[in-house]
Order: structure tokens, then sequence, then C-alpha cells
């Protein structure tokens, strides 16, 4: 049987930054990822940040990477501008909360997780072959087992031989596994979850310039609460990338469940407010209909060209329209001047109309669709997040500082895989994986993280910052509970006594009211009413059908369903014909059965569901994340 | 133990693949308006070639006979197989040749590659009317054992041996799964429903090594390229090309086309009626698929 110091499992960003740091350290490790590559099971929202507390450390992406990383990794834009919009049909009532975004941080950049994990893994990849060590993609972790006679911990998984190792990092996500083989905790229930649901618009690089008017590398991130929530605990957001924006609806689980919505529909009530319909907006070639008395023969080469000279529009003119690539493209010599690629665009363009009566209208192009939950830190974050040799961090250890528009779990995730793998060189270094001596030392560190901190207890600063912004709200829309909160938290004086005398009450006692139907739908819908300004927008946007947008996204298909349906008709299947994302649940005489096929691995089932990751290298693979 | 050391033959073809092949009026292949890839046969042999690589470390070498521009061919293959050398034979009196003169090209190139070759890999048959001669005419000129119609196969590095598996179908007879053991030097045909297997994790850490070296080494393959003419190669000019081919190809057969018979049908997915059509047809389709 083979041997290898340390297994991390999953090639997210926690694990990665794990491989990272301990290879820097000079450990073996290997890194197990089931899908086909690294980055094509992640989804993010994303804004990937660097902090700097005031008090603690965090290690952070360049602490990993290297100081240059902002100049290195595929990121899209740094965010310079963070909103909040509440919504009220075509009214809209925006305040900004930059400065809370810049809270103790160095940095935000939105970021498309496919591209951004590739490149972790590279690097990753890189220093852990130096090591001996590696990633090795397309492979199911199934099960871990302990021969404590032999002192030997045995990694099985669906494609390869088992082999043996010192200590474990299980990095699985949200639906972690390992959690479930060694009940190491139980799977997180609705209440401690979010669904986020989110969409790739595509739109051009200058075109985002231009709408956002902002410069070719910022980048802006807008939240929404209010009516687009259709009366759920939640919001959505959108976030420039560099060419493409990232729309998408987060919700608390047990608020879909309560009154069960589909998650496209919440999806699309954002994409239908006038104010991201606006945003979003880009000019779209239609197909002029085809004569059909034609030769059957002569209409499908007909269709075949058009679509081919529609690709190659749109090639150009993402070219045209991106003043990097346009730079790039002429320096490689594929066009000799700015003038060239104008002229081939209006050229194509032409021959769109004029041969094949192409026109062109105002719309918007969607690219992917995709969803996955979120645990929340605050909620479900493992207390102790170790079982034997096996240490857990990000998303599978439940953690992630989800407070009011404050959405951090990439960097947390990050933090947790350093610290892990800081505890496991520590461990290697004395041969000591006992519980005591790794275990333990892991969760001290984990509990000394500034991120836990946030996890368990308001902090008062970012507060502040936070009413700050909300200055401008007219104080009588809030009910006696909300108000007597802001009141006490508005005044300099008492705002530190009384958030001391908030975290007594603990975030369990005030979640309810932060994170209440008052704050998510009722105070911004009337904001909106009483005091937006109102927006008209210029078409009505074609969305696509689910079936479309399922049709668009690429699976490796696996004749065996990694997931299975335990009770086909208890209360919570049922729910899922709305909930699921893709609609693999379909009831017929009261039995819940599932079609795997279109699924998407979300886990919005995984609670009451027999769930595994689908095979190595099979299931869904997301092009951006 | 000594490393071991593999060629790979391979050959420049029509890219038959959709929206890439073009015919001429009179049904034939128009080889100058069709783009040229490696033949899928041959980039079959350069994953077996690799399998090597990933599992002994071994040094390839990749050797084709052409026109200049089948260099791509050689890229091609040094992206699958991750080659040390790319060999190209280019000269016009090779043109022309039948599969002896190009089997007595490439013994000749093999034997011109650095140290003792232990195996050597070809495709199982080119796809452009090619009857599969090439592989074992040169394996015979080079005086190695041969393999043919091998899905899988391993070596036995303290032996110096390969054990391979070979597929043989006969007609009317069930598949029958050969293994044959042979000392080196072999020279292997690779079977096209040939797979490699990797079952350990150094193995596929190897792999991605491997892949990542062979994706750079692609992307600058003209640094590990090595063009040959007739001279530099120092082959019998009497033995190769259309002088050294005992055969000739005397007709070419028309590529028969079919006329289009496809009549398309809407149907709407949501419509649980129009799914119950679609597969009744589909199993009409099938059951008449079955008595032919
Ligand atoms: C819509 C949305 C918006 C978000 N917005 C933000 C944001 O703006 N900022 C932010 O910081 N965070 C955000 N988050 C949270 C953030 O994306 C996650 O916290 C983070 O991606 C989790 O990383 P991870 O490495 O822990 O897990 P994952 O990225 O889920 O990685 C787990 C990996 O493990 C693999 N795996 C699982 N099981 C196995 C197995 N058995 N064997 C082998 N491999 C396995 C999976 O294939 C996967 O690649 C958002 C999340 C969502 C869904
Ligand atoms: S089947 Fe379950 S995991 Fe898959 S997409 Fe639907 S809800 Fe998500």
């Amino acid at each position: 049987m083979e041997k290898y110091d340390v297994a991390i499992i999953g090639g997210g960003s926690a694990g990665l930054a794990a491989l990272k740091q301990l290879s820097t350290l000079g450990k073996q490790a290997v890194l197990l990822e089931a899908g086909k590559k690294v980055g094509v099971k992640n989804i993010s929202g994303g804004i990937l940040y660097s902090k700097k507390p005031n008090k603690g450390r965090v290690y952070n992406v360049e602490d990993i990477y290297g100081q240059n990383f902002v100049n290195e990794a595929p990121l899209q834009r740094k965010i310079t501008k963070y909103l909040l919009h509440a919504t009220s049909k075509d009214k809209v009532f925006s305040m900004d909360l930059t400065a809370a975004h810049e809270y103790q941080s160095n940095f935000g950049y939105s970021v498309l997780m496919n591209d951004l994990n590739a490149w972790f893994a590279q690097s990753a990849d890189e220093s852990a072959q130096k090591c001996g060590g590696g990633i090795v993609p397309g492979v199911h972790v199934n099960n871990i087992s302990w021969d404590d006679e032999k002192e030997r911990t045995i990694i099985q998984t669906d494609e390869l031989d088992e082999f043996q190792v010192k200590a474990v990092i299980a990095a699985d996500g949200v639906n972690s596994e390992v959690a479930q083989i060694t009940r190491a905790r139980p799977k997180f229930s609705a209440v401690q979850l979010y669904q986020g649901v989110k969409a790739i618009v595509k739109l051009p690089e200058d075109i985002i310039n231009e709408t956002f008017a902002i410069g070719a590398d910022d980048g802006e991130a807008h939240l929404f609460a209010g009516d687009i929530t259709l009366n759920h605990l939640g919001g959505g957001f959108l976030y420039t990338n560099r060419d493409t924006l990232s729309v998408g609806a987060v919700y608390h689980f047990d608020s879909l469940l309560d009154s069960p919505i589909e998650p496209n529909t919440l999806l699309d009530a954002l994409l239908k407010n006038p104010m991201i319909t606006e945003l979003i907006k880009d000019e779209v070639p239609v197909r002029g209909k085809i004569d059909k008395t034609l030769e059957k023969e002569k209409q499908m080469q007909i269709r075949f060209a058009v679509t081919k000279l529609i690709k190659t529009w749109y090639e150009i003119r993402d070219v045209y329209l991106s003043s990097s690539r346009r730079k790039e493209l002429i320096k490689t010599g594929k066009f000799n001047s700015e003038d060239e690629i104008k002229s081939k665009l209006s050229e194509t363009r032409e021959k769109m109309s004029s041969q094949y009566g192409i026109q062109f209208k105002t719309d918007y192009v969607e690219d992917e669709y995709g969803a996955k939950l979120i645990p929340d830190g605050k909620r479900c974050r493992m207390k102790k997040p170790y079982h034997k040799n096996v240490l857990f961090v990000g998303d599978a250890a439940g953690r992630g500082v989800f407070v009011g528009p404050r959405i951090e779990g990439l960097n947390v995730g990050i933090d947790d895989g350093v610290r892990a793998a800081n505890a496991i060189a520590r461990a290697l270094e004395k041969n000591n994986f006992s519980q005591g001596y790794l275990g333990e030392y892991y969760t001290k560190s984990i509990e000394e993280s500034p991120y836990t901190k946030d996890m368990k207890e308001i902090d008062k600063e970012y507060l502040k910052i936070f009413i700050d912004a909300t200055k401008d709200v007219p104080k009588d829309i809030l009910s006696a509970k909300h108000s007597l909160v802001l009141k006490l938290m508005s005044s300099g004086a008492i705002r530190s006594m009384a958030a001391k005398f908030v975290n007594v009450l603990g975030y369990e006692r005030l979640l309810p009211v932060i994170e209440s139907e008052e704050s998510y739908v009722k105070v911004p819908t009337e904001l909106a009413e009483r005091s937006g300004k109102t927006i008209s927008s210029s078409y009505t946007p074609s969305i696509p059908l689910l079936a479309d947008r399922i049709a668009k996204l690429n699976y490796n298909d696996d004749k065996v369903s990694h997931i299975k349906v335990l009770n086909p008709n208890n209360d919570f299947m049922k729910k899922l014909v709305m909930l699921c994302p893709t609609k693999c649940y379909s009831e017929e005489n009261g039995q819940v059965t599932i079609q795997h096929e279109g699924c998407i691995e979300c886990g919005t089932c995984s609670e009451q569901t027999d769930w595994k990751h689908p095979r190595g290298e099979k299931g869904i693979n997301y092009r951006y994340g | 133990m000594e490393p071991l050391n593999l060629a790979v033959i391979v050959k420049l073809e029509p890219d038959f693949s959709e929206g890439n092949v073009s015919y001429k009026p009179d049904g034939t292949l128009n080889r100058n308006e069709t783009k040229s890839t490696l033949g899928p046969h041959s980039g079959i042999a350069a994953k077996a070639a690799f399998y090597a690589k990933v599992k002994y470390g071994a040094k390839i070498s990749v050797c084709s006979m052409g026109p200049p521009w089948a260099d791509i061919a050689l890229q091609q293959a040094q992206q699958t197989c991750d080659a040390d050398v790319l060999h190209l034979y280019s000269d016009r009196i090779f043109a022309g040749a039948d599969t002896l003169a190009t089997a007595e090209t490439l013994k000749t190139g093999i034997e011109k590659m650095q140290g003792k070759m232990d195996i050597v890999f070809s495709g199982h048959r080119a796809s452009d009317g090619e009857t599969g001669q090439t592989g074992p005419q040169t394996a015979w000129k080079l005086g190695f054992t041969f393999i043919g119609n091998v899905i899988s196969y391993d070596v036995n590095l303290e032996k110096r041996t390969v054990v391979a598996k070979c597929l043989l179908t006969l007609n009317g007879v069930p598949n029958v799964i050969e293994e044959i053991e042979a000392p080196l030097p072999v020279f292997l045909t690779i079977d096209p429903s040939y797979k490699s297997n990797f079952t350990t994790v150094s193995q596929r850490i190897a792999f991605e090594k491997y892949q990542k070296e062979a994706y750079e080494r692609a992307r600058n393959f003209k640094q590990s390229l090595k063009v040959f003419n007739i001279d530099e190669l120092g082959v019998d000019k009497t033995l190769v090309g259309l002088a050294g081919s005992p055969t000739i190809v005397y007709q070419v057969e028309r590529i028969p086309k079919g006329k289009a018979t496809r009549q398309a049908e809407v149907f709407d997915g949501s419509n649980s009626e129009h799914i119950r059509k679609v597969v009744a047809k589909m199993r009409e389709a099938l059951s008449a698929m079955v008595i032919k």
C-alpha cells in the first residue's frame, strides 16, 4: 500500500490553501478532488477578501501565494464601491456601504471560482510536487478507516487503490461526506444554511465600464433587499467581473422551506428589477425566420451558417470591446490595428443582417446557471472541528462570516486551511497525531482566529459603520424592536455598552431580530416605496426558461445516481420538487422520485437523502463558478 | 535498471471530424480543403506510450514520414505522450510510398534514434485508406517481436519482458483476449479500444505532472523537433518513395454519399405525450437495426 504524510480531501479554495501551506512548510501532501479538473465544482458569489483585523491575525491569500498575488492571479475587478439597494417595484433606495466593505480589509476582488481555483491549484501543485505530493483530480473519496493497532489511516476512493496517511484535512465543502463518515458532526439543518443561486451574465468589458461608469480595473458590488425577495428571508447581489456579471440570490434555507419557491424564480425576480435590467443590458442578435418553402437541406445550411456567423460576431465583438484583449491580439499579430477589428466587426454585422436577416435588439445574455448551499458560520461552525487525525476546514467545518452585507466564506476557509496545515506540520515533526496534540491544537488555533470571533458575536465597530451608512433611513419605518436596537447603537456613548449587552444575549437571541422579515422585506420595501428613485427599464429582458438554463450546463453523466431518496413521501422531499434548483424531483401519487441527471450538486436535498458527491469526473462542470 | 526507451510512429491524416472534411463534387476527398491532423489511431498509440512514461518514466521519441507540415501531427502526439524527441522524415523522394517503402523509412529513422529501442508503438491502421500493414512491416524490418491488437500492457523491468493483452475478434466467435509475454524489444500495434489504467496515487501524480510537461513541450514543440531529408536520414533511395514501392494505388473508389432522408419532426420536451412518441420512435428504430 502506498504511503503519504497527509491527504487533503477536496480542492476548493480551502483545501488548496492547506496544500500550498503544507508544501511551503516542506511537508508531503496529496490533494484529492472529485471534479475532472480543479475548479469545475466550485461556485461562489463572489468577492475574495484580504483582511487586516485590529486584533489577532488572519492568513490571507497573499500570505500563502505570495505578495504578487494581486498581479498574478486571475482576479476579475477590484471592488471599489459597495452599495445596498432597497427595492419596491420600480423604485430603488440606495445606500453606500463602501465603508463597511473596506472595514479592516486590504482588498476585495470579484472572482470566478473555476479560474481562480485552477490558478491556486497550479501554484499549490508545483510546490507539492517538490515535496513528493501533488493534486489528483477526478478522484472521489468514499471512506476513511483506521487501523488503530497498526496506527494506520487508510483512504479509500472510487477510482484508486487505497493508500495510507498520517493525517487528513477534510476540505470537502458544505455537503461534506467526511463529516458523515467520521460522524464528526451531524448534517447541517435548514436553519443553519442558506441556499445560493446564481447566473453569469455576459457583458463586454467596455460596456461594463460604461454602464457602471467605472475604470477598466474597478468594480462594483450591489446588494438588494425588499420586494425582490418575494417575501423570503434573504436578498440579491450583483458583482461586476471583467467581462461578465455575477447576479445571484442568497436565502435562508428554512425560510424557503416555510414557503417553498423555485430558486430560479427568486433569481428571475432580481433580473426583472428595472435597476438590474438596465445594468445587464446589451445588444443581442436575433435570428431571422427561415423560409420554410426552401428545401430541408437548404434550411439546415442556413441555420448552421447563422449559428457560425453569430459566434464569429460575438468573438470579434468581445475582443473589440475589451481594451486588454484588443491590445493583446494586436500585439500577437492576430490583427493589425483597432480599425481592422472594427471593420471586421461591422463587416460581419452587415453580412448578418443583409444575408440572413439577423436583427439586433436590446436584451441580456446569460451564460451559466448554478446553485449551492452556504453554511451560516454563526449557526453551524463546528466547535470541535476534528475527529481523530482528521481536521475540518472551510465550508466542511461550517465556517463563514455572514452578517448583513458581510459575506465571507472564501477568506475564512483559506485561513482555516493554513491553520490546519500548520497544526499538521507540527504533528508531523513530533510524529504525534493524537487528539490532544493535533486536534486540540488546531481547535485552539481556529478559536483564536478573528473570524471565529465574528461568528460568535457582533463587532460593534462594523455595526457602527453600518448604522452610519443607513443614517438616511426614516426611523419611523422601523418597528419598536428595531428602533430600540438602532437607537442604542447610534449613540457613541452607549454603543459599546449596548453591543456588550447584545453579545451577552448572544447571537442566538439576536439573530431572529436582525434576520427577520422586517429587515429583509418590510423595511426595505417601505423605504423604497417612500424615498426611492423611480427607475424605468427600456426593455423587457428575455429571461431563459429553467430548461434552457440546464441545457447550457456541461455534465459528465453518470449512470448511477449519487443520491438516493430515503423517504419518498415525507414533507421535506415534497418541498424539494419546488426547491431543487434544477427540478430533479417530481411527485406522482404522493411519492417523490429523483432524476439525478440534471443535478448540480448544490446539496439542497442532502439533509434527508443518502447524499454523496458523484464519482470522480462525473456530474456538473461549471465554466465560471 | 535501464530506463525504457520507446518510439511511436504516427501519421498526418485528413481530419474526418465534423466540419473539417471537404468532398469534391464527384464524392472523392478534397485533400486541399480538408484539414489535416494527427490520425486518431496514431493518437491512441501515443496514449499507450504515455502509459509507460507515467508508470516507468520511459523516454519517448515520436516519428513520422510526411510533408513538412506533418510537424503538427508530431506536436499533437507530443501533447498526448510528453515525447522527449520528435523526428520528421520529409523529402520529395518519399512521396508516393506504399506501406513497405514507408516501413523502410521509419525503420531507418528508429535505428538512428539514440539508444537501444525497447518498444515501438503504432496505431492499428490509418483512417485514410491504409491497410494496417505499416506497423507489422516496420516490426519485421526492425526484427522486433510483433504483437497486434494490444488493449493493455505492462513491462517487467527486471525480466525485461512485456506482458500484453490482445483482443482477437473472429467472425461468429465471441471475442477472445489473449495474453502474451515477450522479451524486449517488441513492436506493439494498439487496438482502438486501448485504455490506460492508473490505479495508484503515485501514478496519478506522475500522470498530472507529465501531462503538464507535455502541454508545455508541445507549445514549444520545435525545440524537440528534428527534420531529416533523405540524405540526412541516410536511407537507401531504391527502397523508399515510389521507387521502393512494390504496390501502387490503382483506383480510388468514390465515397458513396447518401441522399439526406432525414425528416425532422418537432417534439416538445415538456409534453409527456410527445415524449412517449419519441420513445416509441426510438424503439422502432432500434428494433429495425437489430433485424437488419
Ligand atoms: C452564491 C454564493 C455566493 C457566495 N459569495 C461569497 C462571497 O462573495 N465571498 C466569500 O468569501 N464567500 C462567498 N461564498 C461562500 C464561498 O463560496 C464558500 O465558502 C467557499 O467556496 C467554500 O470553499 P471550500 O473550499 O470550503 O469548499 P468547496 O469550494 O465547496 O470545495 C469542496 C471541494 O471538495 C470536493 N469534494 C467534495 N467531496 C469530495 C470527496 N468525497 N472526494 C473528493 N473531493 C470531494 C468538491 O468537488 C469541491 O471541489 C458564496 C457562496 C455561494 C454559494
Ligand atoms: S438533486 Fe439535490 S443536490 Fe442535486 S441539484 Fe437538486 S437539490 Fe441540488
